[in-house]
């Protein structure tokens, strides 16, 4: 089986999701498309880190549907899992393994050659830099450290969707720059990037689109454009954002 | 456009997302990887602490061997004792065992399965769930059941002295690994079942459900101890009687009790057919319980995930006015480092359940003591029975305070930055933890002994001695683990179980162990002064100075490591 190219990336079809008596995510309904780079924004217990969970497979939505590349993550879980990338705000990563070890696990699970693996490799060490600690056990990795290795193994396997919680915690100014480029040439090759910041300046250069979520409930989606039209806001996205958090204060 | 590229790669990579075949493989493989990094890593690291640990077990083996030998070779002396007595002692071995394990395993599978460490992890790679649960149904297999192996080997080979037929051996060992995975699978079934039923308190359920189910045991072996009647045979033939449920044909413990005896005998086929029998009941159970679990494994994960008990807000309203107030002798930020570990305490039901079912089982014991129909007054029971108790209270503490205690200090590790900042010496953290364990170690150790002494009707002065000599053994174990905790700490980890079980934890074990030997030396020779010397009620001033030499080498023994402890502390760049 193939996936059809005119199938969107994500989509997330009234999707509700609730803690107990918490109501965490409501009818929130979203496509992604391929090759686009989303941002997902919202205060702290707004709901990005459930939605995420729900894209990914470790949470069954209470009502609705995620599919990922036209697979429903809860019927065919393998199958979308096979399309996806995720990278956590605090990632797992073993730590009795070298990175590169860990590297080798990764590859080995998304079933690609020594020789894809190897190639791909070479490029994601230079362009991350960790190649200095990839031998090491990753217990002695700064928190940078492993969020470089878990990137690297993200992008191992070249997936077609990549989730993202807060890709740039931890990361020296140079690699921000990296991860940026590598961000941009991975949709431009034509793989999907759901990414929740809560670094402004990130989404505003980097996102076709932005979604912003406000207690669970998804209050404004768009492109930067057309975000200021809504919000009725001609200066940055802080300002935007600001203000369309404040209006669903009130 | 579209994902053309990731398909291109995926193509050239010869894969299909669609067709993938068990990752099992690859998941032993990490798992097989790691541990010899591990093992790599103890032999570069930290040899002597591999040493210890080697040395350890092999104490602990050759003492268990000398316990079992002495047990074979004195039922060996009665034959006709020994044909009835070994598959009950083997029957109730492994009863005990059925039920620990399942235990245990439902612990370890429920932490495996639904924590928040690697499961998470590999919900988001393609791993079907029926990997997923095989691999930590293994892994609990083999964390949970190194108990029965420590007690099995030399179990064996004391058996194996008193039998001629080598094959005992091997029949032996297929006995132990054949009935490993049956605990193994009950355990996991039961972890699901509280994932996914009752989610909102799981770590209480399992507490729960093993309180209730070793309280039933206790009471049952109680009852079956009174002596209904005074002839020994009489009351020996009711206790059979009463436990005859334990030789039950469907219960595993009696397959394997009674193969192994087979084999004992060198009756080689019966074993065999009883290990037939073991062995298909494992696998069709480990079968029936990873793919009961696998096939509704995301719904009970989901449940476990999306569960925020509203248990812990009420828990936590519990918690915060005592923990403000039990503290009321220490000075200011004392008392709010003491009050912060008291609730994070009672916040943690590991914690707080531990110490309940150990106390709990005690006070049960007391409570029935008097139904236990002991002529006290007619021997020296009257004070060998309290003694005893202090024995097993003062045990209870060192496992409590090497368990508990001692990982206060590094788990601080990750907050040391904030102990630093304090202002106020950086020692005083150590006085802190210390007050905080004193007082919970007092209040539940001097309680069971007050209630030991009211049963027993025991003797004012004798009582007094024996509550002193408890809070000066707390005194003395607190400040073990306190100070031993800050000179050996593990700063980077935040497992307790990892830390109470590291160099630091196992000297500390060693050391408590010690002290309260000699402490208990020192009051069981005033007793037996008391007892069989002076044949006396009331203790003379030398046993009376026998204890308080006790109890001052106990405090003297807790200021020493506090301040050695502290020294180091005070040293740690934060």
């Amino acid at each position: 089986m193939t996936d059809s190219v005119a199938e969107p990336a994500i989509v997330l079809a009234g999707v509700r999701k609730s803690y107990g008596r918490t109501l965490a995510v409501r009818e929130l309904s979203l496509e992604v498309q391929r090759g686009e780079l989303f941002a997902f924004l919202g205060p702290n217990g707004a709901g990005k880190t459930t939605t995420i969970k729900m894209i990914v497979g470790l949470l069954r939505p209470d009502e609705g549907d995620v599919h990922v590349c036209g697979h429903a993550i809860g019927a065919n879980g393998v199958a979308a899992k096979a399309r996806l990338a995720y990278v956590p705000d605090q990632p797992f990563i073993y730590d009795k393994l070298t990175g590169r070890e860990f590297l080798y696990f990764v590859a080995e699970m998304f079933a690609i050659s020594a020789k894809q693996r190897d190639r791909k490799l070479e490029t994601l060490i230079r362009r991350l830099d960790i190649g200095e600690f990839l031998d090491h056990l990753t217990e002695s990795y700064s928190h940078g450290m492993k969020q470089k290795v878990v990137l690297a193994a993200a992008l191992l396997h070249d997936p077609a969707v990549l989730v993202i919680d807060e890709p740039m915690v931890g990361l020296d100014p140079r690699t921000v720059r990296s991860v940026k480029n590598l961000f941009t040439e991975h949709t431009r090759g034509g793989g999907t990037i759901f990414m929740s910041t809560h670094t402004l300046e990130i989404a505003e250069t980097l996102a076709d689109r932005i979604g912003i979520i406000h207690r669970g409930e998804l209050i404004a989606v768009g492109t930067l454009a057309q975000l200021k039209t809504q919000a009725r806001r001609e200066h940055s996205l802080e300002d935007v954002f600001l203000q369309l958090t404040e209006v669903g204060d009130g | 456009m579209g994902d053309a590229s990731t398909m291109d790669l995926m193509r050239d990579a010869g894969f299909s997302p669609d067709t993938r075949g068990s990752n099992l493989e690859l998941l032993l493989r990490v798992r097989g990887r790691t541990v010899l990094n591990r093992a790599a890593q103890a032999v570069r690291d930290a040899p002597l602490r591999l040493t210890a640990a080697a040395l350890l077990i092999g104490l602990i083996w050759v003492g268990l061997y000398g316990l079992f030998r002495l047990l074979f070779v004195h039922l060996s002396r009665t034959p006709l004792e020994a044909t009835v007595a070994i598959p009950l002692v083997f029957n109730f071995f492994f009863i005990a065992m059925l039920a620990l394990l399942t235990f245990s395993n439902a612990i370890i599978a429920y932490g495996a399965l639904f924590g928040k460490s690697e499961s998470p992890y590999l919900l988001t790679l393609p791993v079907a769930p029926l990997d997923l649960v095989t691999i930590k149904y293994l892994e609990c297999l083999v964390l949970s059941s190194w108990s029965l192996i420590l007690l099995g080997v030399p179990m064996m080979f004391a058996m194996a002295a008193t039998s001629e037929e080598e094959l005992f051996y091997l029949f032996f060992l297929a006995f132990f690994l054949a009935f490993i995975p049956i605990p193994g699978a009950i355990g996991l079934f039961l972890a699901w079942a509280v994932a996914r039923f009752f989610p909102r308190r799981a770590t209480k359920a399992v507490t729960l459900l093993a309180a209730v189910g070793l309280t039933a045991v206790i009471v049952t072996g109680l009852r079956s101890l009174q002596l209904g009647e005074t002839a020994t045979e009489v009351w020996l033939r009711s206790f059979l009687t009463r436990m005859g449920f334990v030789q039950s044909a469907l219960l595993p413990n009696n397959w394997v009790a009674a193969g192994i005896d087979h084999a004992l005998h060198g009756h080689f086929p019966q074993s065999f057919r009883y290990l037939g029998v073991t062995l298909a009941n494992a696998f069709f159970l480990s079968w029936l319980a990873v793919r009961i679990v696998s096939g509704r494994f995301d719904r009970a994960y989901d449940r476990a995930s999306s569960s925020r008990g509203g248990g812990r807000r009420l828990a936590a309203e519990a918690s915060g006015g005592p923990a403000g107030w039990v503290f009321f002798y220490l000075p200011l930020p004392l008392r709010l480092i003491a009050a912060k570990d008291l609730r994070t305490f009672f916040r943690d039901p590991a914690q707080w359940s531990q110490l309940t079912i150990l106390f709990g089982l005690l006070i049960l014991y007391l409570t029935n003591m008097p139904t236990l129909r002991l002529e006290f007054s007619a021997s020296g029971w009257f004070l060998l029975i309290p003694f005893l108790n202090l024995c097993a209270v003062s045990l209870i503490l060192a496992t409590f305070t090497c368990r508990f205690v001692f990982p206060l200090i590094s788990l601080e590790g990750q907050k040391l930055w904030l102990m630093g900042v304090l202002p106020m010496p950086r020692g005083r953290v150590l006085l802190a933890k210390f007050a905080f364990s004193m007082t919970v170690t007092v209040l539940v150790a001097v309680g069971a002994m007050s209630l030991a002494a009211f049963m027993l009707n025991l003797d004012v002065v004798w009582t007094a001695i024996h509550l002193v000599v408890t809070m000066a053994i707390c005194f003395g174990l607190c400040g073990f683990s306190v100070g031993i905790g800050a000179r050996l700490p593990m700063f980077g980890q935040s497992n307790v179980a990892r830390i109470a079980s590291g160099l630091g934890g196992t000297m500390n074990l060693l050391a408590s162990v010690a002290l309260v030997a000699l402490v208990l030396t020192g009051v069981g020779m005033a007793t037996w002064q008391s007892l069989y010397l002076e044949a006396d009620t009331l203790p003379s001033v030398r046993s009376l100075m026998l204890c308080a030499a006790s109890g001052l080498v106990s405090v003297a023994g807790g200021c020493a490591a506090l301040w050695i402890g502290s020294k180091q502390f005070n040293r740690v760049e934060v």
